[in-house]
């Protein structure tokens, strides 16, 4: 092999592939490696071709899997996760076991991956008994791979929604305080299992009747409970944008006349001689209001 | 150094109640074992101590600071009158480093206490508007000395007892002292003549007012002008108290019943 194609001369073909006619020499040598591999493995009795194929595939899904790995790590790592998870009992806990949640979710996407390669390796191998039982197994992987995350992803959404809601609530001075925290992250979690669970299969039809019942007494009870305050405050929205009466002006709500002492979201602070009188804000949109002027 | 050792010991002998200024949560541990009550007196309750006196405005002055840590505690009913007390309190490092003994009631009741803690405006309101007075006492409008007029609390009843000198700018407008925005504004405003009125709940109502209630029978001293006279009368009339930076002396003052309750150089804070 003293000249290669393109040293300007035609040779004559010789018989070794690398001497091919195309001037393009790199393509034609790819190729050839690939034909070589083809070749060889045409040479190959048909058992031992699917045990080539099937490692290729089972490294092949090693690879794949590790850079998914990586490149969700990344992905994860850029926009923040790993300190947005930081002090939630699962990241704890992850980093008992020597692993972060960032690494733990990578991990899992990588493992994924290397498991529909080996579905793939295994099936090319015909290891597995019947066709039927790999189809059932190619569609429930990516069943539990989802069930799995939206596990993971609920734990850690239901302990940092815990965190806020307790952070927020920390300076109310109020022992029963603490329950609304702890509700707000059993809800998370039912609702992250029932999730998994519909993914899995797993029959839901009761707990989807208990997740209905559930949120209908919330929203129910609480727009219940909560149902004065509301329209006070979509009154004092009205009233603090438009102010028709503002501090200091002399008025008559509700059979209380007096001056205006503060107007806030909910009520409306009007004293009189002393007195003052809290009236919340839908009397004055209801019932209207007097302003006295002299 | 036994001398030393028993000096102290002379100062804190026999004490009915020892007050902690801003301590920290170490030296406030050391303490919680001791037979004589312990009053921690700081700007928030770190420590999460059971007696507390919340001081609002950190003193530079410690007889001012610790005058205001007692004078809390006899409203809240830590101490008595007569009690004799061991202050301990920092001065110079960031640790404790001083303690004095004062006799609960020896100084005339000033009511500084009450005029963060029983006035009608919040405690945080009045201490915003004073942080706003400081400011602008320190920096003043464009290198100038200003002086400024701020009545806070009884809202209502101030604007009832004022008139307008011209169109408010603060109308339909929801700014509270405290909000980023605000001393920027105020300082802008200063140039204006006038009072400004902010309610109990910290919103600035109106700038521009002319205060209008009865000066008869206002003590304050002489030499002060008509804005300090303003202050005091407008107090005596209603509830609120009023806040002034003085433009020819420069110092803050703050009045409650017709009275000076308070009084501040902005070049120390």
């Amino acid at each position: 092999m003293a000249s290669l194609p393109w040293s300007g001369e035609i040779q004559a073909p010789t018989d070794h592939v690398l001497g091919a006619i195309d001037p393009t020499g790199a393509v034609t040598s790819s190729f050839s490696v690939g034909n070589v591999f083809r070749e060889w493995l045409g040479e190959l009795p048909a058992a031992e071709r699917n045990l080539v194929v099937a490692v290729l595939v089972v490294l092949a899904g090693l690879v794949l899997g590790a850079i998914v790995a990586w490149l969700v790590r990344r992905v994860l790592v850029a926009f923040g996760v790993d300190d947005a998870v930081e002090g939630t009992p699962f990241e704890r806990t992850a980093r008992q076991l020597g692993t972060s949640t960032v690494r733990l979710l990578a991990q899992l996407c990588g493992l994924f991956v290397f498991a529909v390669a080996a579905v793939y390796a295994a099936e090319t191998l015909d290891i597995l008994p019947e066709r039927a039982f790999i189809d059932e197994i190619s569609a429930f992987l990516p069943q539990l791979f989802v069930a799995v995350l939206v596990v993971i992803v609920g734990l850690i959404v239901a302990d940092k929604a815990e965190l806020f809601v307790g952070e927020r609530l920390r300076s109310v001075k109020l022992p029963e305080v603490t329950l609304i925290p702890t509700l707000v992250k059993v809800s998370i979690l039912f609702v992250a299992a029932l999730i998994a669970l519909s993914q899995l299969g797993v029959a839901t039809g009761a707990l989807l009747v208990l997740l209905a019942a559930y949120a209908f007494g919330i929203v129910f009870i609480g727009g219940l409970a909560f149902k004065d305050l509301l329209s006070s405050a979509a009154a004092g929205i009205f009233i603090l944008l438009t102010e028709p009466y503002s501090i200091g002006d002399q008025v008559e709500i509700d059979d209380h006349r007096g001056i205006v002492q503060e107007v806030d979201v909910f009520v409306t602070y009007v004293e009189r001689d002393g007195e003052e009188y809290l009236i919340p804000n839908r009397k004055v949109i209801r019932e209207g209001a007097m302003r006295v002027r002299e | 150094m036994s001398e030393l050792a028993d000096l102290v010991a002379d100062i804190v002998a026999d004490v009915d109640s020892v007050f902690l200024f801003s301590p920290s949560g170490s030296l406030h541990e050391r303490f919680l074992e001791s037979e004589t009550p312990v009053v921690v007196v700081a700007p928030e309750n770190a420590v999460d101590a059971e007696r507390f006196v919340e001081l609002p405005l950190e003193f530079d002055d410690l007889a001012e600071r610790i005058r205001f840590g007692i004078e809390g505690g006899l409203d809240d009913g830590h101490l008595e009158e007569g009690d004799q007390v061991a202050c301990v309190a920092k001065v110079f490092s960031e640790d404790v480093d001083s303690i004095t003994r004062v006799r609960a009631g020896d100084f005339e009741h000033s009511g500084v206490y009450d005029l963060f803690v029983n006035s009608r405006a919040e405690p945080s309101v009045i201490r915003d508007v004073l942080e706003v007075a400081i400011e602008l006492g320190k920096k003043g409008q464009k290198g100038k000395r200003v002086g400024a007029l701020f009545v806070v609390g009884d809202a209502g009843k101030v604007m009832n007892n004022s008139r307008p000198l011209s169109y408010n700018p603060f109308e339909k407008s929801h700014v509270h002292v405290g909000d980023p925005i605000v001393n920027v504004m105020l300082k802008e405003f200063s140039r204006l003549d006038g009072a400004f009125i902010i309610s109990d709940s910290g919103k600035i109502v109106s700038a521009y007012r002319y205060l209008e209630p009865s000066a008869e029978g206002v003590d304050i001293p002489k030499g002060l002008g008509a804005r300090h006279m303003a202050a005091g009368a407008i107090t005596r009339d209603t509830n609120a108290i009023a806040v002034v930076l003085s433009e020819s002396d420069g110092m803050v003052r703050a009045f409650s019943g017709g009275e000076i309750i308070l009084e501040l150089d902005p070049e120390e804070y």
